[in-house]
Parts: C-alpha cells; structure tokens; sequence
C-alpha cells in the first residue's frame, strides 16, 4: 500500500511544475503516476480525464481528487488534493508576503519564456497520449476533426459541447 | 466572531465559484471578476488583473492561485486557507460522489461510447487551446528552438516532462537573463 506521505510529495512535485492550465498537466500526470509509478492505468486515466473534464472545478483538483480516491479511499483524495495544491498555496503566499516583485523580476520573466514553448509541446502531448490510448478506428479520429470544426467556428461552451460529443459518442463509436 | 463570519463568507463564495464553473480553472475567472469586482467592490479591476497575471505565471492550478491570493488579501494566510477550501471542496465532493459507483457503472458499453465521444471532444477542444496560444505568442527564433527541442525530448528521448520543463525554464533564464541582457524587450 502506498503511503499517504508518498502520494502527498507526488502530487506536490506535480502542482510545482503545473504552468498553463490542467490539460498542460497532462502529460506530466500520465507520465508520473501511469508509466513511473504503476499508481493507475491507462483506461481509469483516460476514465477519470473525460470526467474531469465535465464536472464542476479545476481539472488538477478533479484528476487528484479521483486518483487519490482510487488508491487510497477519502483520505487518500484530500492528500492528493492537498499536494498538487501546496505549491500554489506557498508560492502564492510569499508573492503576497515577501517577494512581492517576484514574478515581475527578470530571471522568472526569463524562465517563463523558457517554459511558454513546452507548454505548447504539452498540450500537443496531452492530444497524442489520448488519441493513443482511447482512439480505435476511423470514427473517432473524424469525430475529433469534425469536433474541431465546430470549437473553431462556433467556440462552443466547453461543458455542453463536451456533453453534446458524449451523446454523439453513445450512436456512432463502434 | 466577527472574523470567523467573514472567513466563512469568502469561503461559502469560493465553494459557490467551484461548484457552478464547468471547464476548468481559466473558467472561474469570469465568475470571480463577476462577484468580487463587481457585485462586492473587494478590489479593483486593477487589482484583480494583477493577481490574475500573477496567478498565470506561477505555478499551480489557477483557481487555487487566485483563491490564495484574494484568501489572503482579505484575511491573511487563514483567510487563503478558507478560500482554497472553499473552491475544492465542490470538485472534492463531487468526484468522490462519483468515484463510489465509477466501477459498477462504466461497465455499460453506453457510458463507455459517451466517456469516449467525450474524449473526442477533448481532443478537439485542446487543439483549439494549443492553436490559439500558438496565435497569441510571439513566435520567434527562440521559441522555435526550444518548441523543437521541447518536442524531440518529449516524443523521441522520452524524457519525463518535468525535466522538459525545466530544461525549458533554464534555456530561457541563460538566454534571456544572461546572452540577451543588454537589449530591452
């Protein structure tokens, strides 16, 4: 069994390196807890991403939530919830305390155009480990790319769309 | 007394921000410019937008960024404790709700086909993001080279992430804070 303090300083590491949103995490999640660690496998992740994404709340709150849960039941999701928020909660605190120019000094500014063009590579990441691990045949390929259409033409709210794709799901996924 | 009504206060308004924003964290900042700004006068638009910057470059999800921020400027570090609180506690309880029956009900091959026609629409959805930040950044020689070099660790080196990450961060500090000094930007 996988100790609490274990999962806490994992999902702290993962918070830490979090830049530009949940699905930015993405990859890093998957590489952690599915191909590192064996924590979960690929289907509960992609399980968990797709409900993720359609409830209520930031994504890295709902992934840490459900994969703590799987592991190690109530406890084990405010652990994971509490890690992956930590960093945040620090950071965040010694901005508004301490380092109250921090984030406008020029070595962080530098860094963070470092990590502008990996969050890109990321996202691009996050669209690749799905489609590999969910994506069988032609249909959903063309789901996806029809889907696309419609998000660039119509920007759609992100929840029914994501619901209306579910639905369309249920008839036309062999 | 009073102080404990008011953390409470942040926090109930936090749990009502977490629990009807659908989307992730960037979906929430709508909702609290709405309510902190406009409908409360807690701070500034000015104010808000330069905790919202910050909370964009600083590590972690953006909703507990900018619930520690506003926690904190409204009642210290126990007031940030409130408002982080308060905007996991809906995502927390709801997935939880949904982890206890998660196994018996994605057996039926009709939640199964909806989760994976959900996850269509992610794929389509995360295109639209990447496309767009790609739109709105300055492209430039060094992005290209650390997108390139970004992608060749990622996909080909298979290196974790987080390395790429830092890497990344690294590439920039030497570049930008060091090679490129003199010049202005």
């Amino acid at each position: 069994m996988i100790s609490f303090i274990k999962i806490y300083l994992e999902f702290f590491k993962i918070g830490a390196v979090t830049f530009g949103g949940g699905q930015a995490m993405l990859p890093i999640l998957k590489h952690e807890l599915v191909t590192n660690l064996h924590w979960i496998d690929m289907k509960d992740f992609l399980y968990f991403l797709s409900v993720s994404q359609v409830t209520p709340g930031p994504i890295a709150i709902n992934m840490a939530t459900f994969i703590g849960y799987s592991m190690r039941g109530f406890v084990g999701s405010l652990v994971a919830t509490t890690g992956v928020a930590s960093p945040s909660f620090i950071v965040i605190l010694l901005i508004a305390t301490v380092f109250k120019k921090f984030a406008d000094s020029r070595i962080y500014k530098a860094f963070i155009k470092g990590v502008k063009p990996v969050i890109v590579v990321l996202l691009i990441g996050a669209i690749y480990l799905i489609i590999k691990g969910a994506f069988v045949g032609a249909i959903p390929f063309v789901l996806a790319a029809a889907a696309f259409a419609v998000f660039i033409k119509f920007k759609p709210n992100a929840f029914l769309f994501l619901i209306a794709m579910g639905v369309i799901g249920i008839f036309l996924i062999p | 007394m009073k102080k404990l009504a008011k953390l409470l206060k942040i926090s109930g308004l936090f749990f009502y921000i977490g629990l009807f924003t659908l989307g992730g964290g960037y979906a929430m900042i709508p909702l609290m410019e709405e309510e902190l700004v406009k409908k409360r006068h807690l701070f500034t638009m000015e104010e808000f937008y330069e905790m919202f910057a910050i909370s964009q470059v600083t590590p972690g999800p953006i909703a507990i960024n900018m619930a520690t921020f506003i926690g904190y400027r409204e009642g210290g570090v126990i007031g940030s404790v409130f408002a982080t609180t308060g905007v996991m506690l809906p995502s927390i309880i709801i997935i939880i709700a949904i982890s206890l029956y998660f196994k018996s009900f994605i057996k039926n091959p009709f939640v199964h086909k909806f989760f994976l026609g959900i996850l269509t629409g992610v794929v389509a959805e995360i295109s639209y993001i990447t496309v767009d930040l790609w739109k709105r950044t300055k492209i430039d020689l060094f992005f290209w080279a650390v997108f390139l070099l970004s992608l060749a660790e990622v996909f080909l080196l298979k290196v974790n992430p987080i390395y790429t990450i830092l890497i990344g961060g690294a590439i920039g500090i030497i570049y930008y804070g060091f090679i490129k000094k003199e010049q202005n930007d």
